[in-house]
């Protein structure tokens, strides 16, 4: 056995156990943490693939901001999941498992087929040999910059459309209510558009608009009592 | 040089425990947790195989899928925080609203 396969076999035992704790973890911040495991143990199989730059894009990606922005949700919801999940209903449970259990068996028997059938061109690339830049950001970067173009420039304006979709779905019921008070919509408007059930005509004070906050009523003295 | 069939094993083992979360798991952010292990099972399938023939394309899907992913964490996510405001609770169960 030689160091590359010791290497390779305990990630992937790794990347396996850790997930398998991600999905079974009851409390989101330790399948969190697990998840976190997995990725780092996939980049490792990422770096024996020669892919490198894909590796640190991996665990900057995942591991660092995506984790992060599903922590911080699971702290601001926070939500506690302890002893919730006993008291469903099976049946649901077994119904599913049933029909998920037989897609999955069917999965593997073609894939056992294929897999065999196929075995001379699954071989490895052992004897193919690659360029010493494989992998590297140069090479990646200089693929995503000319053939790939137009699918880097669609996915920079899907990731747009992402962020400013999360920041209107992610918005509270007060908030679209007063931008849209703000904005000039009418009363009646603003009922037929499912906002109106708080008065509208409460968030504007004469003074202008006031800072409402989901934290309460705003006081004039701030948070703390004024200091 | 590893076979490229143990890190298609791998990236196997790890769609199965991604779709076993997706399926069974009640708890959203749980099942947001589990797409993203599939997903990263598929990137490891095309990293295998731009290994495998010495060809870096597979990898430059494979950040455009890191890409994807994060679009769909960040929405996801913000429709979990939605529901938990509209709701109260991140049990999947609960939302059949438009099933019924």
């Amino acid at each position: 056995m030689t160091g590359e396969q010791v290497v390779f076999y305990a990630f992937a035992a790794l990347a396996v156990t850790s997930a398998l704790a991600t999905v079974t973890r009851r409390n989101p911040v330790v399948a969190a943490v697990w998840l976190v495991a997995t990725f780092f143990a996939v980049a490792v199989c990422y770096v024996m693939l020669s892919a490198t730059f894909l590796a640190a894009i991996q665990i900057l990606v995942y591991a660092g901001a995506m984790m992060v922005l599903f922590v911080f949700v699971i702290m601001v919801l926070d939500v506690d999941e302890r002893g919730r999940e006993e008291h469903r209903r099976p049946s649901r449970i077994a119904k599913i498992s049933y029909y998920g259990s037989l897609v999955l068996s069917g999965g593997f028997l073609t894939w056992v087929l294929v897999g065999s059938l196929a075995r001379q061109y699954l071989k490895p690339g052992a004897d193919l040999r690659l360029r010493p830049e494989f992998g590297s950001a140069e090479d990646v970067g200089h693929l995503l910059f000319t053939k790939y173009l137009f699918a880097f420039e669609a996915i920079s304006l899907m990731l747009l459309a992402a962020v400013i979709g999360a920041v209107v779905v992610a918005r509270s019921h007060r908030e679209r209510a007063k931008e849209a008070t703000r904005s000039g919509m009418s009363p009646e408007a603003l009922h037929a558009a499912g906002l109106g059930d708080h008065d509208p005509a409460g968030d504007i004070a004469p003074g202008g608009p006031t800072p409402i906050t989901d934290f309460g009523a705003p006081s004039a003295t701030g948070h703390d009592g004024g200091t | 040089m590893l076979p490229i069939t143990h890190f298609l094993y791998l990236a196997f083992a790890l769609f199965l425990i991604g779709t076993a979360g997706v399926l069974l798991r009640r708890n959203v952010l749980i099942v947001l947790m589990s797409i993203e292990l599939m997903l990263n099972a598929a990137n490891i399938v095309l990293v295998a195989f731009s290994r495998m023939w010495g060809n870096t394309d597979g990898q430059v899907l494979a950040m455009l899928t890191i890409a994807v992913a994060a679009a769909e964490a960040a929405v996801g996510l913000a429709i979990v925080v939605s529901i938990f405001r509209a709701r109260t609770g991140t049990d999947i169960d609960d939302l059949s609203l438009l099933r019924d």
